[in-house]
This record gives C-alpha cells, sequence and structure tokens, in this order.
C-alpha cells in the first residue's frame, strides 16, 4: 500500500526512540566523552584530546587484549562457519527425527555465555573434571587444568566459544541449505565431483549472502567475548586470555577509570563498524551481481 | 545403477554415524551437567574412575539455600525477557514493514546496516549508556532493563523481520485498501496473519538472546532487579565456594524454560532466517 506521511511516522517513531534512546545516544555521547576526561564519579572535567586512545594504546594489558582477540576471531569465527556448516550439510536432507536432532543440536547455544563459563569451569578444574575422568581411564595421572596454564588459557576458551556457536550457525545455515533442490546435488554427483567440489558449487553460491550475514554476526559476537572468558579464566593467567571487551569492563566497572574504560570500548566499537564496511561491499556485490 | 543404490545407502549410514558422534559430542558437556545436579558424580581417586550417587533432588532444593532469591530472579529473568522480546518485535515490525513499503533508493544498504548494528558488541556503548540511565533515574527498574534489552535486540529483529516480511506480495494489502481498509486494519488483518509465522520465529530467539544477556542487566542494575546471569556471575567473582552440584542444578534449571521453549516451537523456528532470499 502506499504509505503516507502520517504512516510512516507511525511505523517508524517507535523503532527510533528506542534506537536513539538506549543505543545513538548513549554511543554518541560516550564518544563525545572519550575525548574529555569525564567520569561520572569525578567532579570536573577537561578536555583530553586523544590523551585516552593514546594512554589505552599504549598500555601492555590491551596490546595483550587485541593479540589475544585477533586470534581467537581468526580461528573461532571460521571454526565455527566449517563446523557449524558441516552439521547443516549432515541435516540438509529430511530423516527420521529431525526436528529432534536440531532441537538436541541447539542446545549448546541456548546456554547462556555466563553459565557456559560456570560449566566449563566445574568441567575443567577440581575433583569432578571431565579431563580427570578421561585421564583416569587411560590410566594416567590427574591432568593439569588448562585454564591455569598460559599456553592453553586461550586455546580452551575458543574451543568452549566453538562449542557454543557451531550449534547456532548449524540453526542459521539449515534453511537455506535444505531449500537447494535436490536435483543439483544429484547432478553434481552424477558428474563426479568430489565432495568438497559439490559444496563449493552446488551450495556456497546460493547461500553467499547468508554466510556473509552469518559471518558479520560471528565477527562481532567474538570481538566482543566477554561472558563466558570473564568466569573461565578472568583474562588469565596473567594477560594470556583477556579479550578488549574484558578490558573495558574492569577499566570502567572495577578499577574506576572511566576514561579509558570508554575509550578502548570504542575502539572495539570502530572495530566492528571497520568489518562491517567490508561485510556492506561484499553484501553489496552478491545482490547486484 | 545398483552400485549408485549401494553407493547412497552407504552415505547414508555415514551420515547417521557422522550425526550420532556429533550430537554426543556436543552433548557430552551438558549431559555431565545434569548427571552432577542429580547428584551423579564421577570419583575420580579411583582406577579406573567410577560414580558416586546416589541420586537424589537435594541440590536442586540447596539453589534457593545458596541464593535466596533465585526463584524471583528467575521469574525476573522471564518476565523481561518476554516483554523486551514483544517489545522489540512491535517496533521492529512496524518499522520493517514501512521499510519494505517506502521503495526508496538504497533500502539494502540500509537493511545490512541493521545487521552491522546487530553485530556490534554490547560493551560498545554499554559504559555511557549505564550512565545516562542512572541520570535518567531508570537504574534498577524493571522499565530500565526491558527497554535497554529491547534496545539491544532490535536491529536483529529489523533486519530478519524486513528479509520476511519483503517476501509478501503486495496484492492482498491493496485489495484490503480498496475495501476502504487504513494502515491499522492492513497491518492487522492482512501483513499480521501472513506474518505470523516469521514474527513468532523471530520472538523465540529474540527471548532466548534477552535471557541470556548478562552486560546489559548487569551495569544496570545494583541489586533490586536480578536476572539469572547477573546472579550467576555474583555468586562466581565474589564467592567462588560454590559446589558444583549446586552450581549444575542451577544451570539446569536457568536451560530448561529455554529448552522447552525450543522444544515445543521447533517447527515455527524453522521459519527464522537471515536470508532475505530465501523461504516464503
Amino acid at each position: 500500500m502506499r504509505l503516507t506521511q502520517r504512516d510512516r511516522l507511525f511505523l517508524f517513531a517507535p523503532l527510533a526512540f528506542l534506537l536513539s534512546g538506549w543505543l545513538a545516544l548513549p554511543a554518541l555521547l560516550g564518544l563525545l566523552a572519550t575525548f574529555t576526561t569525564y567520569s561520572p564519579f569525578g567532579t570536573s572535567v577537561h578536555v583530553a584530546g586523544l590523551n585516552n586512545y593514546v594512554a589505552v594504546i599504549q598500555d601492555l594489558q590491551f596490546g595483550a587484549a587485541v593479540r589475544n582477540i585477533a586470534v581467537f576471531t581468526l580461528v573461532a569465527v571460521p571454526g565455527e562457519l566449517a563446523l557449524g556448516f558441516g552439521l547443516a550439510y549432515l541435516l540438509r536432507r529430511p530423516i527420521r527425527g529431525r526436528g529432534l536432532w536440531r532441537v538436541l543440536l541447539l542446545l549448546p547455544w541456548l546456554v547462556s555465555p555466563i553459565a557456559n563459563g560456570v560449566m566449563w569451569h566445574f568441567l575443567l578444574v577440581g575433583a569432578t573434571s571431565i579431563l580427570d575422568f578421561g585421564s583416569g581411564w587411560l590410566g594416567q595421572s590427574n591432568v593439569a587444568s588448562p585454564i591455569g596454564d598460559v599456553r592453553l588459557a586461550l586455546p580452551t576458551i575458543i574451543a568452549v566459544e566453538i562449542w557454543r556457536e557451531a550449534p547456532f550457525v548449524t540453526f542459521l545455515l539449515l534453511p537455506g541449505l535444505s531449500s537447494i533442490p535436490n536435483e543439483l546435488w544429484e547432478r553434481a554427483s552424477l558428474d563426479g565431483a568430489s565432495w568438497i567440489r559439490q559444496v563449493f558449487d552446488v551450495a556456497l553460491p546460493p547461500l553467499r549472502s547468508l554466510l556473509l550475514a552469518v559471518t558479520m554476526l560471528l565477527v562481532g559476537l567474538s570481538l566482543g567475548s566477554f561472558d563466558s572468558v570473564l568466569i573461565l579464566t578472568g583474562g588469565g593467567p596473567g594477560t594470556a586470555s583477556v579479550t578488549p571487551a574484558l578490558y573495558s569492563y574492569n577499566q570502567a566497572f572495577v578499577v574506576n577509570n572511566w576514561p579509558i574504560g570508554a575509550a578502548s570500548a570504542w575502539l572495539i566499537a570502530v572495530a566492528v563498524l571497520g568489518v562491517g564496511l567490508v561485510y556492506m561491499k561484499l553484501a553489496r556485490r552478491s545482490t547486484t551481481g | 545403477m545398483s552400485s549408485l543404490r549401494a553407493r547412497r545407502r552407504r552415505d547414508a549410514v555415514i551420515r547417521i554415524l557422522l550425526l550420532i558422534a556429533a550430537i554426543t559430542a556436543f552433548l557430552l558437556p551438558l549431559t555431565w551437567t545434569a548427571l552432577a545436579s542429580f547428584g551423579l558424580l564421577p570419583d575420580n581417586s579411583t582406577r579406573p574412575p567410577s560414580w558416586e550417587g546416589p541420586i537424589t533432588l537435594d541440590h536442586f532444593r540447596e539453589i534457593g539455600v545458596a541464593e535466596p532469591t533465585f526463584w524471583q530472579e528467575l521469574a525476573t529473568s522471564t518476565a523481561a525477557a518476554a516483554c523486551a522480546a514483544a517489545l522489540t518485535i512491535l517496533c521492529s515490525f512496524l518499522a520493517a514493514y514501512g521499510l519494505v513499503r517506502s521503495r526508496f533508493v538504497g533500502e539494502d544498504l540500509l537493511t545490512q546496516s541493521f545487521l552491522v548494528l546487530a553485530s556490534l558488541p554490547a560493551m560498545a556503548y554499554v559504559i555511557p549508556l549505564s550512565d545516562l540511565m542512572r541520570r535518567a533515574h531508570l537504574v534498577d527498574t524493571f522499565a530500565g532493563v526491558v527497554l535497554t534489552e529491547a534496545a539491544v535486540t532490535a536491529p536483529l529483529a529489523v533486519y530478519v523481520l524486513h528479509g520476511a516480511l519483503r517476501q509478501l506480495s503486495p496484492e492482498w494489502e491493496e485489495a484490503a485498501v480498496i475495501d476502504g481498509a487504513g494502515l491499522f486494519r492492513v497491518l492487522g488483518e492482512v501483513v499480521f496473519p501472513m506474518a505470523a509465522p516469521s514474527l513468532a520465529a523471530t520472538a523465540i530467539v529474540l527471548f532466548v538472546l534477552d535471557w541470556n544477556l548478562l552486560l546489559v542487566p548487569l551495569v544496570l542494575t545494583s541489586g533490586e532487579i536480578k536476572t539469572v546471569p547477573v546472579a550467576m556471575m555474583d555468586f562466581f567473582t565474589f564467592e567462588r565456594e560454590l559446589d558444583w552440584p549446586t552450581a549444575a542444578a542451577a544451570l539446569v534449571v536457568s536451560l530448561v524454560p529455554v529448552a522447552i521453549l525450543v522444544g515445543v516451537f521447533h517447527r515455527v523456528l524453522e521459519r527464522f532466517s537471515l536470508d532475505a532470499s530465501l523461504g516464503a
């Protein structure tokens, strides 16, 4: 139907109110505040220019956080996509009880990140850990917990993240994957194409825009990693698994260094928005081409 | 041809075996947790490790002892997530319809920017938000938590619903307009019924997302209003002494509501799509 000006106002006003009041306004005011010494607990405010950002970038802990999150994102996102795609590929054809399979497979994603951290903490640490149980069966003595090990802490939180998000990727990809007509698979397999060629030639082209959208969400999730890291390792040992979001949170809410917390949080936003620009460029090509 | 059939059967068997292996691997941690919540714990000091029981429901009762307000927090979480999901759906449905029927240049670009916004981690804006909310006296209020949760998840809802509403043919709406229907009747009697499955699927996903949010309720509350994730975090940052079976029981209790929701509505959930070019 043709919308009048009043119709548009009615349709867009509620969302505009919600997003401007609780997202845009705080984000922009927060951005302005990062160029000052503003803190809700302080009494005077001075212009600080780029000092807050310089302080963040020079902080060795933030440097460690950036390095960690780069590794985290570069391993976790492809891992989640590959595993999630593989599971969706297995589930793409109707099989008996597919509904049940799907629900069971989504369970890890339903666990909140914080509960996830609690759960893995107990699975990996202490007298009842699943690691000791496994090693006991193999006749080994108790193993040291990987989350206390400088080299294993980051790989562990990456693995835990993949465990939680891969099922969500399957959930998002499955409708797209099962809507690909069966004849396309049949034809490719009669042509003698290998399994991997079939996936690349048959599945990926129609799923391109969906995969881009899923990747965008996963990158954002990964760059903001906070909840489960907080509980599982607290960023440690040392700075071995600290993430930028955890760093911002600690600065703003634990040590009450508000300007540093807000500035480092904006650096996370800038990173995500940068990835967003790349996403929009790629998505544009897929809709026009 | 028979070799083709044999190969197909072999493929099907491999597929089922791989699926069973994957499900087992993914559910192992959860099974471990569920067993612990019923008091079934491994005894790793024996060789080989053994299990100690007995099976009991005591640990579920101990949640209320360890955290006296747990059941109230469960109610708060449920109510907040339900209200936030409903509010998000309402605002996003209207806006997504407006976008679909406005027909302007850059519509795709705008909806894609909603997805980028949805990917923005809460940490990026939650610090100034907590300050603003304190100034607006919305800290520690139910309304404050609901409005913020609704705002945080709205961009994703707009993106998904825009994709869903775009599939609807405008003919039905035109027919209603010729019959003299205004915007409200078109929305209520034509668009809403046709989009209902997608709206329901999106609402369920939003409920799960809201239910699991930590950072937003954490920085907007200081004890008056508490959701389950916030309570769990308090527990683990202040007193790490919580024993595993009780923690496991709390985990199971906090997982069951969303698991039931997803289980009951799994057919509806198939309509949740991030892709604008798919589905009906």
